[in-house]
């Protein structure tokens, strides 16, 4: 069967094993240096080799992704709330908020690194400064795109404000609080292994950097690996939920705001 | 030839006239806007009988829709009085009057059966109760089948129809439409218009309706008020002489010409 | 959109009480000086910085990197955008996978980037290649589809050649989408071509801000953080502005 009758399905497959075969076969074939780019199965034979190890690391990662996640989520859903739904704060904060999104947030690591020292606090502020401003901005873009016909349908049944917030708000925005968490738990993560990447003592980014200092690429490649599968996992499953809860939107599975639809999606993808 | 039983409302009406359910009189509104102070209703007056239905009917931005918005309680005129069942309106109030818009609002996340029983949840009525009574009125609006669909199942005429039927899930004695059929292709609104007269004359509700369609105020009212543009002020009354059941003859008749005619002088006449 | 006064008066005092606790907290003794100098000295440290060459040497390298990175990233970026775009076929194939490489982070691949290149210039312009060309790629992406096909058949109603339609029809549709996928690749190389500064180098701001840090410099590592939030920040709203201009047409 030729490649042009085939489904795109299949070709993209294959294209997929293509990568994969090459990744094994061209340093093996000595094409490609092993230091630049060590075959898949060392790779994955580094990494469940050394499981102990990278387990050990991934729970002092983990533990810092959910801690930088309760501020870096908790605050940003709340104060975007906020900023969303009052017109003030809307108008003089919006647009402070969102130029202080050009900042390049990673320069201020070394600052947390200076006040708490090179243990879990710093990642943990840096990846909660870090995952907070695209949530707070997401949740705010999402609050606003709450249908103000539906307030007013309850008003006019006599919904008193606290069962206006809590029967026509609160699940009014639970796409966009949803999109929000998945938003700022990948930004976390991403955080946490930068922040251990640069400069710390343990979690998986440090093992990546170590391994990096004494030219072990297998190691390097598997911890790198292993990051992509956290954060992929937890991106999938949060589009579960999402799906899920948004079985009466139609399956679409967030209000994305009308305005500026790439910074969204880019905010969320390209963590740093 | 129409039987008899079908005639005997109109004959009843002319007989013994209705008890006046809501009340309006001297009613003005005056709202700020950046152009300085808008006049949008003057000296407004009208009663309304018990058990009537009247079309409003006027240009667009005539402040019809603010008037019913203020005959809800959802907007608080500058001046006068409004009576419903002989007390003030101030508030929305659900027990006296029901309301329709223009989009049916459902709340996407609930079904049909829930979207009509919703007004019940906020009152505290008990679950069997909410079920029991959310279902006869759905079956009064023909989708007594459709109860567990989500609002992005529906049509737009099944839509209004939920709608409907959730402003009639409490029981008030006064219903409030609010241009609900101007969202719909012409065929599925003469469909609504019929079926609207068939739910009313099985409920006989007083049926406050606005529209801006000519057609649609003469099909559906037994009196027609018109509405001048800005300020809004009532220019004139007219009562529909037509028998009931309505019927898509009628339309092309001497009578319903020559009424709908005479809305359209009144309309067209300031605009020049 | 115009600001009136009073928000535009609320947002310079919410910069004031910024920039005031700033000052007012080390100097009251609330916080550390050693840890966050007054924002004045910060200020002075920054003026002395900024008459050193050397410090204007890496500030150099910074800004030339990331334009170099921009400057491939942005043709590649949108070339290959079209491509997908217009091309049924290879979009069919490509957009779910491209999707996928946009939606990876990409700073964790930092590490392989220098195993395999150094920690010389090329390979921060590559780090920052990698983190912008998928969103240039998006957005050139968002920009084919935000041409309407009814303004494309109005205009070749009216008779339009296919250059005509290009130029007036697909090129001011485009533009503001086009426009907007460069602010943020700029935004997004920024941080890249910064974090591989400051993980492995021997030049360039983010090399300075990182041995700033581990010295305990604190003034300059404020002057630094400092001076890159505003390079960022009217990098940006200088974009912004050029964006603005060009999609005021559009509702």
């Amino acid at each position: 069967m030729s490649l042009g009758a085939m489904s795109p399905g299949a070709v993209r497959t294959l294209i997929i094993l293509g990568v994969l075969v090459l990744w094994e076969a061209l340093p093996r074939l000595g094409l490609v240096p092993m230091l630049f780019l060590p075959p898949l199965t060392t790779t994955l034979v580094a990494g469940f080799s050394d499981w102990r190890v990278y387990g050990a690391a991934l729970v002092v990662t983990l533990t810092e992704v959910a801690a930088a996640l309760v501020f870096a989520v908790g605050g940003g859903i709340l104060i975007g709330a906020f900023v969303g739904a009052l017109a003030g704060p809307r108008r003089i904060l919006l647009p402070v908020f969102s130029s202080f999104y050009a900042v390049p947030i990673v320069v201020l690591y070394p600052v947390f690194t200076a006040w708490f020292g090179i243990g879990s606090e710093s990642k943990i502020a840096f990846a909660a400064i870090y995952g907070f401003f695209p949530t707070m901005l997401a949740t705010a873009a999402g609050i606003q795109t709450i249908d103000p016909n539906l307030v007013l349908t309850a008003r006019s049944m006599g919904a008193t404000p606290v069962q206006r917030l809590l029967r026509v708000i609160l699940p009014a925005s639970i796409p966009t609080l949803l999109a929000g968490l998945r938003l700022g738990g990948a930004l976390v993560i991403v955080g946490v292994v930068v922040a251990e990447m640069l400069i710390s003592a343990a979690g998986i980014g440090y093992l990546v950097t170590s391994s990096r200092t004494v030219l072990d690429s297998p190691r390097v490649f598997a911890g790198v690996l292993l990051v992509l599968v956290i954060a992929m996992g937890f991106d999938m499953a949060m589009r579960v939920v999402e799906r899920r809860c948004a079985a009466w939107g139609g399956g679409a599975p967030a209000q994305v705001p009308r305005r500026r639809p790439i910074a969204r999606e880019t905010g969320q993808a390209n963590a740093a | 030839m129409q039987p008899l039983a079908e005639l005997k409302p109109v004959v009843d009406e002319a007989i013994a006239p209705e008890r006046p359910i809501i009340q309006v009189s001297g009613l003005d509104h005056v709202y700020p806007s950046r152009d300085g102070p808008v006049h949008a209703l003057s000296d407004i007056a009208l009663t309304v009988g018990e058990g009537r239905f009247v079309v409003i009917v006027g240009p667009s931005g005539c402040g019809k829709s603010s008037l019913l918005m203020m005959l809800a309680g959802l907007r608080h005129q500058t001046a006068g009085t409004i009576l419903c069942s002989g007390r003030p309106i101030t508030d929305p109030d659900p027990d006296r009057v029901g309301v329709v818009f223009q989009e049916a609002n459902l709340f996407p996340w609930l079904t049909a059966i829930d979207n009509v029983a919703f007004p019940l949840a906020l009152r505290g009525v008990s679950r069997a109760e909410r079920a029991a009574r959310a279902n006869a009125m759905l079956e009064l609006v023909g989708l007594g089948d459709a109860g567990g669909r989500y609002p992005h199942e529906l049509s737009g005429g099944m839509k209004q129809r939920v709608s409907i039927a959730r402003g009639l899930v409490q029981d008030p004695p006064v219903l409030l439409m609010d241009e609900p059929f101007a969202a719909l292709d012409e065929q599925t609104r003469m469909a609504m218009g019929e079926e609207l007269l068939r739910i009313w004359s099985a409920t006989r509700k007083t049926v406050v309706f606005v529209t801006h369609s000519l057609t649609e105020a003469v099909y559906l009212a037994d009196e027609v008020l018109v509405m001048s543009a800005r300020p809004g002020r009532i220019v004139d009354r007219m009562e529909v002489e037509l028998p009931r059941p309505r019927t898509y003859e009628m339309m092309a008749g001497a009578v319903f010409g020559r009424l709908r005619d005479r809305i359209w002088q009144q309309i067209k006449a300031p605009a020049r | 959109m115009r600001s009136s006064l009073p928000v535009l008066l609320g947002r310079a005092l919410l910069i004031a009480a910024f920039l005031g606790a700033w000052e007012a907290l080390p100097r009251l003794g609330v916080a550390d000086p050693e840890l966050l100098p007054p924002f004045s000295t910060v200020l002075g440290t920054l003026w002395g910085l900024l008459a050193r060459p050397a410090l204007r040497a890496d500030l150099a390298i910074t800004t030339v990197q990331l334009l170099v990175a921009v400057a491939v990233a942005l043709p590649v970026g949108t070339l290959l955008g079209l491509l997908l775009s217009e091309n049924p076929r290879l979009g069919a194939i490509f957009d779910p996978l491209v999707f996928f490489l946009f939606s990876i982070p990409k700073s964790i691949f930092l590490p392989m980037f220098i195993l395999t290149m150094g920690i010389g210039f090329w390979q921060k312009v590559a780090f920052g290649v990698f983190s912008t060309v998928f969103i240039v790629l998006m957005s050139a992406t968002a920009a084919v589809r935000a041409v309407r096909p009814d303004h494309v058949f109005v205009a070749r109603a009216f008779g339009a050649t296919r250059a005509q339609i290009a130029w007036r029809v697909y090129l001011p549709s485009m533009l503001p989408i086009l426009l907007e996928g460069f602010r943020l690749a700029v935004i997004f190389g920024f941080t890249a071509v910064l974090l591989a500064e400051m993980y492995a180098s021997r030049t360039g701001m983010g090399h300075q801000i990182a041995s700033w840090g581990e010295n305990f410099m604190m003034d300059r590592l404020f002057a630094g953080v400092l001076l890159l939030a505003i390079v960022a920040i009217v990098l940006n709203e200088a974009i912004r502005a050029v964006e603005v201009r060009c999609s005021h047409w559009r509702s």
